[in-house]
């Protein structure tokens, strides 16, 4: 009796969740969006930061890929098309896991603590504190390089090619949530997890490059273990070889779904062992 | 002597600090071998397509050897001090800094050269000897090490003086994220840490040659990997990083010099 009215009411709160959290979360932002707007000469260098960064992997692409038409049966649009969409597939771990890189530190000092006392989630409560604003910039930079990939390519405008496209983009940007967060959750049990933060930003550079460079034992590792082949080469391939699409990219929304809970609940797992170090 | 003696009590500490964090000294060679990876296969595949032994000059193992010393020179030399100094001035520990009897630009930079010690044995060593070891004479053993280490201590102090201008930079604009980021792109791409400069387009490169960035990965590199080369090349290139590295000096202690007037901490 007494069960079965807890797990009614888990459900009805669960119902009530999305447009519940969805109100909180736009109020929450808004008043992030609010504060940064008041240091708006750190705004406005960081999105020029942010361009500077997206112009300068565009020429360092250029100046490695320009003067061969294609590498490793790659064609130069192609390896173009999965570098546009590496860039809009970070995005959204750009934009609303921003929060992330400063766990450690309000873990390792304390503060951590405050999150606790909400009811509310605690991980989207902890999340929707920071929108990153200028993580649009390399957005706009990703839908750019895609849409003159995709012309060059000569592929067609279909309906299904952009759903296709449309899941494909959530697909690797799950992908890339799930590795941040996983890695930001480890702080709660290693210090200093920075470095595993730091490789993980840096493995959204490794997408955009066609697993096939790699060898066998590399490819694994990249499919498998860090799923670097996830964020890009597999969910494009549906639209860059049609033809040929392997099992993994039919499997890749699934497991993409999959990668994003697991992270999840490692990351609430940390949580619920904190107890509160320091002051 | 007793100058001195204050600034190495100073490396001593960091050196104790750094091997404090052994967990993430692991991560981070995980790390950077997770990018010597990508980049052995990358280069591998464009080598491949391009067809030829020699691209722009460098074969695929001088490429390698370039990239894979660059990469344990760029962990090494970036100890994150734009970071350090940028916080310390938001939260105004700054302030004690410049309290100490240190010059704050000297105070920094030895505060963290315990780590620059740390890591120059942790990761330049151990990789300059397995790359060594594994491409037998790609690494001329002679005259060209001293070159080298003559081009890598002026390297730090480049890179270096690069960090303090842009911490410096940080007291007018209160960010730090932003700036760091440009220094970082900049820096990692026209000094030829990502990508050898001799692959850069003529034109492009013309104009990178006579930048200081080049003399922090490139000019120690290109030394270190020439076999015998006339004394007049390597003069010409040492003279270019000095001249760099006296003019950068100069150029961060002014600046600074006018800037901490700027100062306004928050708090205390």
């Amino acid at each position: 009796m007494n069960q079965a009215s807890t797990t009614k009411s888990g459900i009805v709160l669960q119902k009530r969740g999305l447009a519940f959290y969805t109100k909180i979360y736009f109020k929450i932002i808004v008043q992030d969006i609010k504060s940064k707007m008041s240091y708006r000469a750190d705004f406005i260098i960081s999105t020029i930061g942010m361009i500077a960064t997206n112009i300068a992997g565009f020429i360092a692409f250029l100046i490695m890929f320009g003067k061969f038409p294609s590498i490793n049966g790659w064609s130069y649009y192609e390896i173009l098309f999965l570098y546009g969409f590496s860039l809009i597939s970070i995005t959204p771990t750009q934009c609303l896991l921003d929060n992330n890189w400063s766990l450690r530190r309000y873990v390792y000092d304390g503060d951590f603590v405050k999150y606790c006392f909400r009811p509310i989630n605690l991980w989207f409560y902890y999340i929707s504190e920071v929108f990153d604003v200028k993580g649009f910039s390399q957005l706009f930079f990703g839908i750019g390089t895609l849409i003159y990939a995709w012309v060059k390519l000569g592929l067609p405008v279909t309906v299904l090619m952009v759903v296709e496209l449309l899941v494909a983009l959530v697909t690797a940007s799950l992908f890339m949530m799930a590795l941040q967060n996983a890695a930001a959750a480890s702080c709660f049990w290693i210090q200093n997890s920075f470095w595993l933060l730091d490789i993980s930003l840096k493995m959204k550079d490794y997408a955009k490059y066609p697993v096939t460079i790699f060898n066998d034992v590399f490819k694994f590792i990249f499919t498998f273990i860090l799923p670097v082949a996830f964020m890009a080469y597999y969910p494009s391939l549906a639209i860059l070889r049609p033809d040929e699409v392997p099992v993994l990219t039919w499997l890749s929304p699934v497991l993409g779904i999959a990668a994003f809970y697991g992270s999840y609940k490692l990351w609430m797992k940390g949580a619920s062992k904190y107890d509160g170090s320091g002051s | 002597m007793k100058q001195l003696k204050k600034y190495f009590a100073l490396t001593r500490l960091g050196i104790l600090e750094t091997i404090q964090w052994r967990l993430a000294l692991f991560v981070m060679v995980l790390g950077n071998l997770l990018y010597l990876t990508l980049i052995y296969f990358l280069w591998k595949a464009i080598f491949t397509s391009a067809g030829t032994d020699v691209v722009n000059g460098m074969t695929f193992e001088m490429t390698m050897v370039y990239l894979v010393l660059a990469s344990s020179l760029y962990g090494v030399v970036e100890l994150y001090l734009v970071w350090e100094i940028g916080r310390n001035i938001q939260n105004g520990k700054i302030v004690l800094d410049l309290l100490r009897p240190f010059k704050y630009k000297q105070y920094v930079f030895w505060e963290n050269s315990g780590t620059l010690v740390v890591n120059f044995f942790v990761t330049f060593i151990p990789t300059f000897i397995i790359v060594g070891l594994m491409t037998k004479g790609t690494i001329p053993l002679g005259w060209n090490l001293v070159y080298f280490f003559v081009a890598f201590i002026f390297s730090i102090v480049i890179n270096y003086n690069i960090d303090f201008i842009v911490g410096t930079i940080c007291l007018y604009t209160e960010s730090i994220w932003g700036i760091n980021m440009m220094r970082q792109v900049i820096v990692s791409l026209l000094s030829g840490a990502t990508i050898p400069l001799a692959f850069f387009p003529d034109r492009v490169a013309s104009v990178v040659k006579y930048l200081p960035f080049r003399a922090i990965y490139d000019t120690p590199l290109t030394l270190l990997m020439t076999k015998n080369p006339d004394l007049q090349t390597v003069m010409s290139k040492l003279g270019m990083s000095l001249f760099w590295v006296v003019a950068i000096s100069i150029f961060s202690a002014i600046f600074w010099r006018i800037s901490i007037k700027q100062v306004t901490v928050n708090g205390g």
